[in-house]
């Protein structure tokens, strides 16, 4: 008989197996605040515009909402995180910057400084 | 050019008692030297919590921590890991803390830098609402190693060795009320969140639930197997939709998964959850209230003791703790309680999150180690005042707290600290407040507040507010009469001594601790009609001055149509028809309208 400790091991196994099976190793993974605040701020419409990329076929890419990091004043606000490099914030996204980010960061692989969080 | 690495130094104390500082110095020297300056940013931190290991340095990408160390090791980091990209093994310290991950994504960002995520160590990094995102953090291993591996005894031993308090404001030994509540014989028990958060501008458990709602989950079942609990109740107002979901949906996946319910992981301890929706009352976030309004009665507080630790949810003993108090709990059990106590001060430990709003650069959701003073929030976290404005004073705690002016800055964040400066933690609420905000003004929004969030029960509180708000309303309205202070003050304490709960207790400390700490400005009010800081509407006037180029725009705007004038001339403004809305103020493009 297992015991609780080893069984929840077993869980997080698993539920590692099946975060990678959605794509988490994908090259670039892209974070989307959708908490109250990010969403009064705007963020569904971001979102939406990074789910239409990825069903128009942008590949490589492992899409996930998030809650809220604390950067009120600059929400909404987006991650891209790329193994081995620094992980970008951007903030102030909207749809425009959003499409920005799909053709400038996501697809070339040039982050938008003026856009990032320091 | 971008940066290709981002390197954090801790600046704790003691990691600056053990040479943090000459490292920098150094660090800084080497990097001009191999003409790397551009490429790599150095930022400093506040304490990371792993000061018997220090001086530690972070370097980005790849979130290695080098500690211990001197002088001679910063070439070869320079050289080996910036150079070439090597990190070097002999220097990595291996630290697995649960707040470490949040960092990997945030950590150089200078907004982060202070700060320090132990209750929001998930919140930004995971999706809330995927259950295999917190399990991949160790997502409720904290409880697997409760049940499996500590008696409930052992448990409230470490939660009262973690020198943990009570963040819904009044700062309780945790681990004391976990003692109480376990060494009732009665059952059932019950364990309760208290997500009723009420203060004007704060969104701390909101944050919390929203970004990361199984850390509660998990907290509150620790709780409920520490005190022989079986059923939990998450008390959240309804005002949270989103949070109500989300919260929602953990505890379902919990249970999907064998985490909350019958025979938990097969050690046959069973708890399961419950949700109740507040329907947004301030006094229900006292405890004993809100366990009135979860049984369904009226939600008025009653006399302690008993305290509910004996009596309390249908008369059986309750534990009840905040949001923030719970989101500790599976850290002090993975962690330890011997690390939680290296962050914080000799009387708080762990750290605080604040909901920073009001007058600030970077308004935001932060967390930092108890101790951090409130100059290092507002202006290492919090940017700094905006618009080249001077601080006059910041409100902490929300309406039961107090405004402390800039000589209190340096006062560090702790339940006595705040307490001896005349304010207290509260849940969190940190509001700046600049030189264009009025005090009076201030007390008089924070008590009508309170005047209307008072439940009634007690007559000093019901009235007392009532009157007090009376004369505040009178003094910014220009009518102040001598002695308008002094019967403030005697209200205010006998408010404070004669109230049951802690709404009536805290009540009159907005208008209290601004007449102590800005009496001029309410002797201005009074004595002289003056608003020095131009915000009461009754004591100013607006002129407009020879700088008119005669435009029209502020007769335009104005709905009194008290502003009058011809094309290219000076226009005047009919100071019996002016409402002093401030319209014409702001349509001037030329700044011709003063406010005097």
């Amino acid at each position: 008989m297992p015991t609780p400790l080893e069984l929840i091991k077993k869980k997080r196994a698993e539920a590692v197996s099946r975060i990678i099976g959605k794509g988490y190793l994908s090259t670039k993974r892209v974070y989307v605040g959708m908490a109250t605040c990010e969403i009064a701020a705007g963020s569904k419409d971001v979102m939406e515009v990074f789910q239409k990329a990825i069903s128009r076929g942008l590949t490589d890419v492992y899409l996930s909402q998030k809650g809220c990091a604390g950067r009120c004043n600059l929400e909404p606000t987006v991650e891209v995180i790329e193994q081995g490099k620094n992980p970008v914030k951007y903030g102030r996204v909207d749809k425009e910057r959003a499409q920005q980010i799909i053709e400038r960061h996501l697809k070339n692989g040039q982050v938008i400084q003026e856009w990032v969080i320091d | 050019m971008t940066a290709t690495h981002r390197i954090i130094l801790c600046d704790g104390t003691a990691c600056i008692n053990s040479g943090a500082r000459k490292l920098t110095a150094l660090l800084r020297e080497q990097l001009a030297g191999h003409g790397l300056s551009d490429r790599v940013t150095i930022g400093l931190s506040g304490c990371l919590g792993m000061c018997e290991k220090g001086p530690i340095m972070v370097v980005n990408p790849g979130y290695t921590i080098y500690g211990g160390l001197v002088e001679s090791d910063i070439p070869e980091i320079v050289e080996e890991h910036l150079v070439n990209g090597h990190p070097i093994a002999r220097l990595a310290i291996q630290e697995d803390h649960l707040y470490n991950r949040f960092f990997r994504v945030f950590g150089d960002a200078k907004f982060f830098g202070k700060q320090m995520r132990i209750t929001l160590r998930n919140c930004g990094i995971i999706d809330p609402e995927n259950i295999d995102d917190y399990l991949s953090l160790r997502g409720y291993e904290a409880l697997a190693k409760a049940i499996t591996d500590l008696t409930p005894e052992q448990v409230i031993a470490e939660v009262e060795k973690s020198g943990l308090r009570g963040r819904g404001g009044a700062g309780f030994p945790t681990g004391r009320k976990w003692k109480l509540t376990a060494a009732e014989k009665a059952t059932p028990k019950y364990v309760i969140c208290n997500a009723d958060e009420g203060d004007p501008g704060a969104f701390m458990d909101r944050s919390a639930i929203e970004g990361d709602p199984h850390t509660i989950v998990e907290g509150m079942a620790i709780g409920g197997y520490a005190v022989g609990a079986k059923t939990g109740v998450v008390y959240i107002r309804a005002e949270y939709p989103l949070a109500i979901q989300r919260i929602k949906k953990a505890i379902e996946d919990a249970r999907a998964h064998g985490l909350l319910g019958e025979n938990i992981l097969g050690s046959g301890f069973s708890f399961d959850i419950e949700i109740r929706l507040g329907a947004g009352a301030f006094v229900c976030g006292e405890e004993t209230a809100l366990i009135h309004s979860v049984e369904g009665a009226r939600g008025m507080p009653r006399p302690r003791p008993p305290y509910p630790a004996a009596v309390g949810l249908f008369g059986r003993p309750t534990l009840i703790n905040n949001v923030e108090t719970w989101a500790n709990i599976p850290v002090i059990i993975l962690d330890g309680a011997n690390w939680f106590r290296t962050v914080g001060t000799e009387n708080s430990k762990g750290t605080k999150v604040f909901a920073l709003a009001g007058k600030v650069v970077n308004t935001g959701l932060i967390e930092v180690p108890m101790g951090t003073t409130l100059r290092e929030i507002i202006y290492d976290v919090g940017g700094g005042i905006p618009f080249g404005k001077s601080f006059k004073a910041v409100q902490t705690g929300g309406p039961s707290g107090g405004c402390l002016p800039a000589p209190y800055l340096d006062t560090p964040i702790d339940y006595e600290s705040l307490a001896k400066a005349g304010s207290i933690m509260g849940s969190g609420g940190m509001i700046v407040i600049d030189e264009d905000s009025c005090m009076v003004d201030v007390a008089r929004f924070f008590l009508e507040f309170t005047q209307d969030e008072s439940c009634g029960k007690c007559t000093p509180c019901r009235e007392g507010t009532k009157r007090m708000l009376e004369i505040l309303v009178r003094i910014t309205e220009g009518k102040g009469q001598p002695g308008d202070m002094e019967k403030l003050e005697r209200l205010g304490g006998m408010i404070k001594k004669a109230s049951l709960c802690g709404l009536g207790q805290s009540a009159p400390n907005a208008v209290l601790s601004t007449i102590k700490n800005f009496r001029e400005e309410y002797e201005e009010h009074i004595n002289e009609k003056k608003c020095r800081a131009k915000a009461c509407k009754s004591l100013i006037r607006y002129e407009i001055t020879e700088k008119c180029i005669g435009c029209g725009a502020c007769r335009r705007v104005c709905a009194a149509g008290a502003i009058s004038g011809s094309a290219k001339s000076r226009h005047v403004i009919d100071q019996d028809k002016c409402i002093r809305c401030g319209m014409c103020f702001t349509a001037c493009k030329v700044e011709a309208i003063a406010k005097v």
